[in-house]
């Protein structure tokens, strides 16, 4: 950037610095939500100037503030940042509907475009009775820590599956829970095997201080972590993840990698007997 | 404070719908983005309700959040400082003169607890900002830590804005091409 040129770049750097005046910075905001290689340019100098906030001395806020936030949010649930426009697929999954979901989602993108910032994500529903290889297009590594969400349904009483998915043609693993045998199945898609890497499956629940591992996934097409040790609320209630770990898991016990997936059952009813 | 690892999986959480991450969330991270915010706006009433857009956004937006790109508790203080900056640049009556002795001494000396948490990406700029001239140096800190605009550094330094806005820029360049892209 020249000195005195006003550019994208002058206006992305003062934008982060915080001197510009209200009209200038309105124009940013509005480049901000519409224009990927501003949003770009803002990220870098975020990246450059944020960790000064360091030395800042923190400030205990009043109670009332958190009393206020809780107020506002309670009842609304968060925006899921990807929602395809029309999640309902028919139970009978087949290739046909794996084409159909790429093409919704090339239109969510056009929708979106400009939300530079958004991980790829897919609203899926999947039967079980629909892991048919022939549905997959070929394999697509996912890319390295990119948090990606995938919304699951009830298909069967009891019976969840998640699609873990990073980008639009092809679901990197396939989640299956079965609340009332405790059990779960990952088949592994298009995750590619990392050289000195595993992928480990964690389950997060607000019942535990951190993530409980629930094993390796992805050394063999199918792995089929227990569930045994959580009840059914706990079960239907978790936030599920794959990291990338170490070669043979996390040494801590606890995520150590980038997050590379996570998903919830989140229209789980725990089944009768 | 949590780890930023701790902080990842709380947003993932969060992004989630988690309200029990959220609270948790909250709770690790209130003071900072807290302090951020009272300092620019200097009043608690403005910062409580830049706290609450704040955590609000955090709520609606955690999915948007990529720890490849920055760290969790940069991303939040980002949103925090950008509306409070928002909410500065339209109160005009916010005094600029006020607390000025003593946020200038706090904008040139780091706090030496948090010093010795400096991160790595901390060390090397700060490095990079000790490069500048002392004047510039000045400039840049008292926007960053007091979100002062143009004009008020302008009255600030006894500078007309136009040399304001240049020597701005120049700074930001010189930190730029110090870090190295």
């Amino acid at each position: 950037m020249t000195d005195d040129a006003d550019t994208p770049e002058t206006l992305a750097a003062e934008y982060v610095l915080g001197t510009l005046a209200a009209d200038e910075r309105a124009h940013a905001e509005a480049l901000l939500a519409s224009d990927p290689a501003f949003a770009r340019l803002v990220g870098d100098w975020e990246r450059r100037l944020g960790e000064l906030h360091a030395m800042v001395a923190p400030v205990e806020p009043p109670p009332e503030t958190w009393a206020r936030i809780a107020a506002r949010i309670d009842g609304v649930a968060p925006r899921p940042p990807m929602r395809l426009p029309h999640p309902e697929v028919p139970a009978r999954a087949a290739e046909s509907n794996v084409v159909d979901l790429t093409r919704r989602l090339g239109r969510w993108r056009q929708a979106a475009a400009g939300l530079a910032a958004i991980a790829a994500v897919l609203l899926a529903v999947v039967v079980t009775a629909a892991f048919d290889p022939q549905m997959l297009p070929g394999p697509l590594r996912p890319r390295p820590i990119e948090i990606v969400r995938a919304v699951t349904r009830e298909v069967n009483p009891g019976r969840f599956v998640a699609v873990l998915q990073a980008n639009a043609t092809a679901p990197a693993f396939i989640l299956t829970v079965d609340i009332a045998s405790r059990t779960a199945t990952v088949r592994r898609v298009a995750a590619e095997p990392q050289a000195g890497k595993s992928y480990e499956l964690w389950l997060i629940s607000d019942r535990f201080a951190a993530p409980r591992s629930l094993g390796l996934v992805g050394g063999a097409e199918f792995a089929r972590p227990t569930l045994a040790s959580y009840d059914p609320t706990t079960i239907s209630g978790a936030t599920y993840a794959v990291s990338l770990e170490p070669e043979g898991g996390s040494p801590t016990g606890t995520p150590t990698g980038p997050v590379l997936f996570t998903a919830k059952l989140v229209d789980a009813v725990p089944p009768g007997p | 404070m949590l780890t930023a690892q701790e902080l990842v999986w709380l947003l993932a959480a969060v992004a989630n719908g988690d309200r029990a991450a959220f609270e948790r969330l909250y709770a690790a991270t209130r003071a900072k983005l807290y302090g951020v915010t009272l300092r620019i706006l200097r009043r608690r009433d403005l910062a409580d309700e830049v706290m609450q857009e704040t955590y609000l956004k955090i709520w609606n937006s955690a999915g948007q959040f990529d720890p490849a790109l920055s760290s969790p508790i940069t991303w939040m203080v980002a949103i925090a400082r950008n509306r409070a900056i928002d909410l500065v640049r339209k109160k005009t009556e916010v005094s600029i003169e006020e607390d000025a002795a003593v946020l200038e001494v706090a904008a040139d000396t780091p706090d030496p607890l948090a010093a010795r948490e400096m991160t790595e990406e901390l060390r090397r700029l700060l490095a990079c900002m000790g490069r500048l001239d002392e004047e510039r140096r000045r400039l840049v800190l008292f926007a960053y830590y007091d979100g002062w605009s143009r004009e008020q550094l302008a009255a600030r330094f006894g500078k007309p804005v136009n040399t304001i806005k240049t020597w701005l820029r120049r700074a930001l360049i010189e930190i730029r091409e110090c870090l190295g892209s």
